[in-house]
């Protein structure tokens, strides 16, 4: 039991070795050694195209604008979840039931459903149109295929609400009782009690899910070629273009597309473990 | 890459290439009977119903019956199909996953560039005696010869789809739709796919001095012609396009889409006869009609090919040469079922089949067949395909005017050495 | 003062607060009226603008689902998400277990080390496994997106099952070996049912991940898996919304169904909170 086996270490490894092996095979294709379009010899021209074109880094950006975005809305909807529910009443039961059920509700059929309620000829559009706001599609402000991503946006936000909820609402549970009555005890109002006992332990034990969401918003393919533009075009729908890219040469660039995502989520792993050390066990 | 060629030449010719080899040394008869109780695999695309309920359908059913074969047809288009299988190539592991594969065009030039093919077959088949070998649209692939490494399957056209209800005089030539899209800004576009890509290859042959001036094989000079004429209109249309052209529908669902939804007025595609089968399949209005530009559309041809690991290549010959058959040929092209050009030559093919063809009643929402061919152009090298769509993506992202130079340009007698035939000059329109 | 503190805390403690009322309608329109428009849209023929209800009813999508594409796609999605929930949780208990024994600074590794899969993006962790999956001669089969549906399970599950082995203590188990128990014993009649929600909750997480993938079956199966997400995106980018709506509404009910019974069932042992 007290002996340093070096037995956990080594299977913690094998669980990443799909990934360690999925970067050492990005990094040989986009050198041109392997892959579709390989030349079989070290070529860095794929990896100094890539990195040198404003295209690759407005991709990168735009991503990253469209999760933060997302996560943010769908984590501080989730809080409110979290806090203004947390007891065992009935209606309580039934608003977390509400939040937390669209759980298994994948990002394409989120995205869909977006589309067709968010379009310029969607669903809402037509309400307008039956109330007279407007008389046409195109006086409907464009929600799709727009520079801002609202669609996108609201499609990722509403689908990661659920997973958010729930942890939201375990982490509140899991705020000890004695605590806040303690402070209700020493006078605090019910508010002073959820801005200053809850609240701080709320957003801590909640860091490591709102990096997970992040970083799954911001790989998520299908959602963002249901409803992205042209420019900028999102990391994924980038690098699924260069897949397919009609010149057999370019397709290793998707290889360097992916690495530079990788690099993303790689970060977003060590920020989400930083989290999770620092303030996981503060609510047990 | 040739180095690499030589070096897994025993994996790239693969057992795929000596079965075939072998196959054809054999009389017919023999083909089918090897075919007997397998299984083939078709990667095609699968993204339109009706060609699904075709293959799926009434080709399997008959091919089960007829020859024992049990056909299996997944998802797999283009450039996912050249991918896996350089990859499968390059895992140099067993048996490939597919047997057939359908391909045109630059996927068929990748393919024979990394010899991800098996071949040649496709001359050994016996209804390929039918095939109309007097049409350059067919004989040619974007100015490829086959070279019997991949089978003709049928034909379409480019068209444009619009309401006569919302457009009930529609522009009929390039000229015309300008004046258009400027009387009527915000609802014209086209999408960012290969149908999208089609249609400016269409607008350089317009403005390009038409599709003669680019036969003849990829040249440098004639395509920064034909795209200065290209991008010199769309910059000045741009401003009329649906969102002012700051961006374009992802693909030819979502333009269908916005053209069902009276967002835009015109959609495409590369079918002409896809209007009567998204009518049928309620996704386009019942006053959808199909419009041949009299500046000429596009017209190509689709194939089937093997690739260099197939399991089971005699399966796959056979399931090709059914595919030829006057009688599926036949079926495929009613309007009801597909609607998609026979490959073979009608006046050439056995009774009943020549009297069916001839009296097979056209749909009266498509476009008659003399319209048709009057203004049917061919494809030219998959080069300028390649180069327009990596241009126009490089012209949507600078916000105007294509400020990044043109892509790296490939020196094409390296990459594409199977693709250097002397292109016969008769490939005119 | 006191007296106006006292009324506010009743009033609060009594749920009245505007707040919880906006938020439930907000919640309820948010939850139901996507689920609505799917409905609609799977039977309903042409709709339109400006039409805020379709043309007609119609219910030729649904009909095709029982001997279709989209029946078989379920079935496929469903063996998959199974065989891929009872894989992760066999492999990944005892490996969280086992991370559970790390202190400090390898404790945080290996805790990344078991995340890496699960915040890889898709297609980077796609183009790996498929060769792998080539090289072990199941490219392009259900056993291979099996395999690749696992790498994500395992990580996430074992992450679950690390946190849940280090707020618990060795004692029970250590009690038990102490009066003779085999290591077998203590398994079975020990940690096992205090380790019942977490499992299941587990199991639930891997099905889920395994149920809604979309880019690892596409990578890895090669277009031959079709898995129900991938037919819905298939039929989304056809255009053909109608059977979409068919094929998205499989993806969802049944998961959701499963989830609440989840839930439900998980509550009465009072296993998780809320």
């Amino acid at each position: 039991m007290h002996r340093r086996s070096p037995l956990p270490l080594l299977l913690a490894a094998l669980v990443a070795l799909p990934v360690l092996f999925g970067v050492a095979y990005a990094a040989l294709a986009v050198l041109g050694l392997t892959g579709a379009g390989a030349t079989g010899k070290l070529d860095w021209t794929r990896a100094t195209a890539l990195l040198t074109d404003r295209t690759t880094w407005r991709s990168v950006s735009w991503s990253l604008y469209v999760a933060t975005v997302s996560t943010a809305i769908a984590t501080a909807a989730a809080a409110a979840v979290a806090l203004l529910f947390p007891r065992q009443m009935r209606t309580d039961r039934i608003a977390r039931s509400l939040a937390t059920l669209p759980l298994p509700v994948p990002h394409l059929v989120a995205a869909a459903t977006a589309l067709m309620v968010l379009g310029q000829s969607g669903l809402l559009a037509r309400l307008l149109f039956f109330a007279g706001v407007i008389s046409e599609p195109g006086a409907m402000p464009p929600l799709v295929y727009d520079r801002a991503g609202v669609a996108l946006i609201v499609a990722l936000a509403w689908k990661e609400l659920p997973f958010l909820a729930v942890v939201g609402i375990a982490m509140r549970a899991g705020v000890s009782r004695d605590l806040e009555d303690a402070a209700r005890t020493l006078g605090a109002t019910p508010a002073y009690v959820a801005r200053r006992v809850v609240w701080p332990l709320l957003w801590r034990g909640l860091l490591p899910a709102v990096i997970a969401t992040f970083i799954f918003a911001f790989g998520s393919f299908e959602s963002a070629v249901l409803l992205a533009p042209v420019d900028p075009a999102p990391l994924p729908v980038l690098t699924m273009e260069r897949f397919a890219d009609p010149s057999l040469a370019r397709r290793g660039e998707a290889y360097g597309l992916a690495l530079i995502a990788l690099v993303v989520g790689a970060f977003a792993v060590a920020v989400h473990e930083w989290t999770r050390a620092r303030w996981g066990a503060l609510v047990k | 890459m040739l180095m690499l060629a030589a070096c897994s030449t025993d994996r790239n010719t693969g057992d795929a290439n000596s079965e075939i080899a072998a196959l054809r040394a054999l009389p017919w008869d023999s083909v089918e009977a090897r075919a007997r109780g397998t299984t083939v695999t078709w990667r095609k695309w699968r993204g339109d119903p009706a060609i699904n309920a075709y293959v799926d359908g009434w080709i399997a059913s008959r091919l089960r019956k007829r020859f024992d074969i049990r056909l299996e047809a997944v998802e797999g288009q283009g450039p996912e199909i050249v991918n896996q299988l350089v990859i499968e190539q390059e895992a140099g592991r067993g048996r490939g996953s597919a047997s057939l594969v359908w391909v045109n065009g630059e996927t068929f030039a990748n393919l024979r560039t990394e010899s991800l093919l098996a071949g040649p077959w496709a001359g050994v088949l016996p209804n390929a005696a039918y095939i109309d070998s007097a049409s350059p649209i067919i004989t040619r692939d974007f100015e490829q010869d086959p070279a019997g490494y991949e089978s003709p399957w049928g034909t379409v056209q480019f068209a444009l789809i619009y309401d006569t209800m919302r457009t009930p005089n529609p522009p009929r030539t390039f000229d015309e739709l300008a004046t258009w899209i400027r009387a009527h800004p915000g609802r014209f576009t086209h999408d960012q796919g290969f149908t999208g890509i089609t249609f400016l290859k269409m607008l350089m042959y317009a403005r390009g001095g038409g599709v003669a001036a680019f036969a003849g094989g990829f040249s440098e000079t004639r395509y920064a012609v034909g795209r200065s004429a290209v991008f010199a209109l769309l910059d000045s249309l741009r401003p009329g396009f649906w969102r002012s052209g700051s961006t374009f529908p992802p693909d030819v669902a979502a333009m269908h889409r916005l053209f069902a939804n009276s967002e835009i007025d015109f959609s495409m595609s590369n079918n002409q006869y896809d209007v009567v089968n998204k009518i049928r399949q309620g996704i386009l209005p019942a006053t959808a009609r199909a419009l041949v530009l009299r500046d000429g559309t596009i017209a190509n041809t689709h194939y089937v090919g093997i690739p260099f690991n197939a399991p089971n290549p005699a399966g796959a010959m056979v399931v090709a040469n059914f595919l030829l058959s006057p009688e599926a040929q036949f079926e495929k092209q009613k309007p009801d079922v597909w609607a998609d050009g026979t490959v073979l030559d009608v006046s050439a093919v056995p009774e009943p089949w020549r009297t069916q063809f001839a009296t097979a009643e056209a749909d009266p929402r498509a476009v008659p067949r003399d319209t048709l061919a009057r203004y049917a152009r061919p494809e030219v090298s998959p080069q300028y395909h390649e180069r327009l769509s990596t241009d126009w993506l490089a012209w949507v992202r600078s916000g105007a005017g294509a400020r990044r130079p043109a892509s790296r340009p490939e020196p094409p007698s390296e990459i594409l050495p199977a693709m250097r035939q002397a292109v016969p000059s008769d490939s005119r329109p | 003062m006191t007296s106006t503190r006292l009324s506010r805390d009743t009033r609060a403690s009594r749920g009245a607060s505007p707040w919880r009322a906006i938020a439930i309608v907000l919640l309820t329109i948010s939850t139901f009226v996507p689920f609505v428009i799917l409905v609609v849209q799977s039977s309903g023929e042409s709709w339109r603008w400006p039409s805020l209800m379709p043309d007609a009813l119609t219910l030729v999508a649904w009909r095709g689902v029982a001997g279709g594409a989209i029946g078989r796609a379920a079935f496929t999605s469903t063996l998959l998400a199974l065989a891929t929930a009872i894989t992760a949780v066999c492999i990944a208990l005892p490996i969280g277990r086992s991370l559970a024994q790390l202190r400090g600074a390898s404790r945080h590794v290996a805790a990344a080390l078991v995340f890496l899969p699960v915040a890889a993006p898709p297609i980077a962790l796609g183009a790996g496994l498929q060769i792998a999956t080539l090289w072990l001669g199941v490219g392009g089969t259900a056993a291979g997106v099996w395999l690749a549906h696992s790498v994500p399970a395992i990580g996430y599950v074992a992450l679950l099952f690390l946190g849940v082995f280090s707020s618990r203590g060795a004692e029970y188990s250590e009690a038990a070996r102490s009066h003779g128990a085999t290591r077998w014993q203590t398994w079975r009649f020990v940690l096992l049912p205090s380790l019942r929600g977490p499992i299941v909750e587990a199991l639930a997480i891997a099905f889920l991940i395994s149920w809604a993938q979309v880019a690892l079956t596409l990578v890895v199966g090669g277009g031959a898996v079709r898995a129900l997400p991938i037919e819905v995106l298939s039929l989304v980018r056809a255009g053909q919304d109608r059977e979409a709506a068919v094929g998205a509404l499989l993806l969802i009910v049944p998961a959701v169904a499963a989830l609440a019974a989840l839930r439900v069932g998980v509550r009465r042992t009072d296993a998780l909170p809320g």
